[in-house]
């Protein structure tokens, strides 16, 4: 992932209509579930299917746009649209890329 | 309240709509993480919008909005289905296959706001319409009950205007119809059938009225001449009640030319044989004429019924319908329960 994430908190909480209190909720759901989400990534890879690979990247994708992660949100549609054509083998790096782009979200929310 | 069906693999995106369902107000959020579920739920519960997402595991979002249509009472449910900016034909799609809008990922609340509202009120006009036709069909209901009542009644009040002038009485009438129904019942005749036949019955001597009361009633037995007047009160019964927009008045008019048919082709006025003769007429024939012969009239002492049943047997290919008769006789119990209820002397209400 060539840059930094940084935390645009105004432009989430415009989306979510100044809503601190959903914001909030969101920050520790992403913070609780960056594991899990991970993981999931990791196995899609190992079982080779392009579908699970698909839903998976479309899934982070989703995530990382919802904190308006754009340039993390087009690498993860750049994995969906491989996978979508049938493509597994050699997506790797980009899939440890997606990974550590969630951890690093993950690192910066949690430090508030 | 309206019930806002929520479905989504994601848990994060779940907990979003769902507090930005709270938000609208006046909303109970149910949520589902997986499609299947959620269709299993749709089946007992209605829904008044659905947002589901577009991708899922096992079903997506298309063929969930499709499964879900296709379940009884569904087809109108506003559908919000969720996608990517960039599933330009997924919408297309979703818009063919029954979604009503979209949202798109990541979701905006001012966006999600006014969509949710607009479908929100989509479906509160939806059910305010099906209550009001719901509420007409009530009311047009309760209404044709009214008019058929009235129309019952109007037919029962103009039988015994003709029965007035005869020495039959309000008793005999509602017998033979109930008598008429039982042969119907034993027809296997529908229960509509048999209804109408308890309607019309009554009207078979209705052109009675035009007799005049010399002959009609004439103590002795009547002259071949006073007889062929008297016979045309099959006629004049059918003039009376023909070409109605009523199904009964119809059905009466059949039963007031037909009942003094006889199935060997010696009744009048046609002289109709077998199954030529009407059904209501050859039904209303075994019906009227059993309860003449049970009755005590002026110039005649009441039949006992073995004697009765022992004519209907022995009038059975010849004066009556074989058919008419066995289902009347094998109604007996019933005979009798109505030759109770309706007696002669009282005059129980319809």
């Amino acid at each position: 992932m060539a840059e930094l994430f940084v935390l645009d908190k105004a432009s989430i909480l415009e989306r979510l209509g100044g809503d601190e209190e959903i914001f909030t909720m969101m920050v520790d759901m992403f913070v609780q579930d960056v594991d899990s989400n991970c993981a999931a990534l990791a196995a899609a890879l190992a079982s080779g299917d392009p579908a699970a690979l698909h839903r998976e990247a479309h899934t982070v994708k989703g995530l990382l746009a919802t904190f308006s992660d754009e340039s993390g949100a087009a690498e993860a549609g750049a994995v969906e649209q491989l996978a979508r054509d049938g493509l597994v083998e050699g997506q790797a790096e980009a899939v440890a890329g997606l990974q550590q782009r969630l951890r690093e979200i993950a690192a910066v929310l949690s430090a508030g | 309240m309206h019930n806002v069906l929520i479905i989504d693999d994601s848990d994060i995106n779940l907990t979003l709509i769902k507090a930005l369902v709270l938000k609208l107000g006046d909303c109970s959020p149910t949520l589902f993480d997986h499609p299947l579920a959620a269709l299993e739920w749709c089946r007992s519960n209605v829904p008044d919008l659905v947002i589901v997402d577009y991708m899922m595991p096992d079903m997506d979002g298309l063929k969930f909005i499709s499964a879900f249509r296709a379940l009884h009472g569904r087809n109108e449910i506003p559908v919000l289905m969720i996608t990517a900016n960039d599933q330009k034909d997924v919408r297309y799609d979703a818009l063919l296959g029954g979604a009503n809008d979209f949202l798109t990922k990541p979701i905006d609340r001012v966006e999600f706001s006014a969509r949710a509202r607009n479908m929100l009120s989509l479906r509160t006009g939806q059910k305010y319409l099906a209550d009001r036709a719901e509420h007409l069909s009530v009311l047009v209901d309760e209404r044709t009950a009214e008019i058929r009542e009235r129309e019952k009644e109007l037919i029962f009040r103009i039988s015994r205007a003709a029965e007035f002038r005869d020495p039959e009485t309000g008793a005999h009438i509602q017998r033979m119809a109930h008598y008429s129904q039982i042969i119907a019942l034993g027809l296997d005749l529908s229960l509509a059938q048999q209804k109408l036949i308890l309607e019309a019955a009554p009207m078979h001597d209705v052109g009675k009225i035009g007799i005049p009361d010399y002959i009609l009633l004439k103590p002795g037995k009547l002259t071949p001449e006073e007889f062929e007047v008297m016979k045309g009160h099959a006629r004049l019964g059918q003039e009376l009640l023909k070409d109605s927009r009523s199904e009964v008045i119809q059905a009466g008019a059949e039963v007031a030319i037909s009942h003094h048919e006889k199935y060997d082709g010696t009744g009048y006025p046609h002289g109709l044989k077998g199954h030529q003769i009407p059904l209501f007429g050859r039904i209303v024939a075994v019906a009227d004429v059993f309860d003449a012969l049970t009755s005590e009239r002026p110039y005649k002492r009441a039949w006992s019924l073995d004697d009765a049943c022992k004519y209907l047997e022995d009038g059975r290919g010849k004066h009556f319908d074989p058919m008419c008769v066995e289902a009347f006789l094998a109604g007996w119990e019933h005979v009798l329960d109505i030759r109770q209820r309706f007696r002669d002397e009282e005059m129980p209400q319809i």
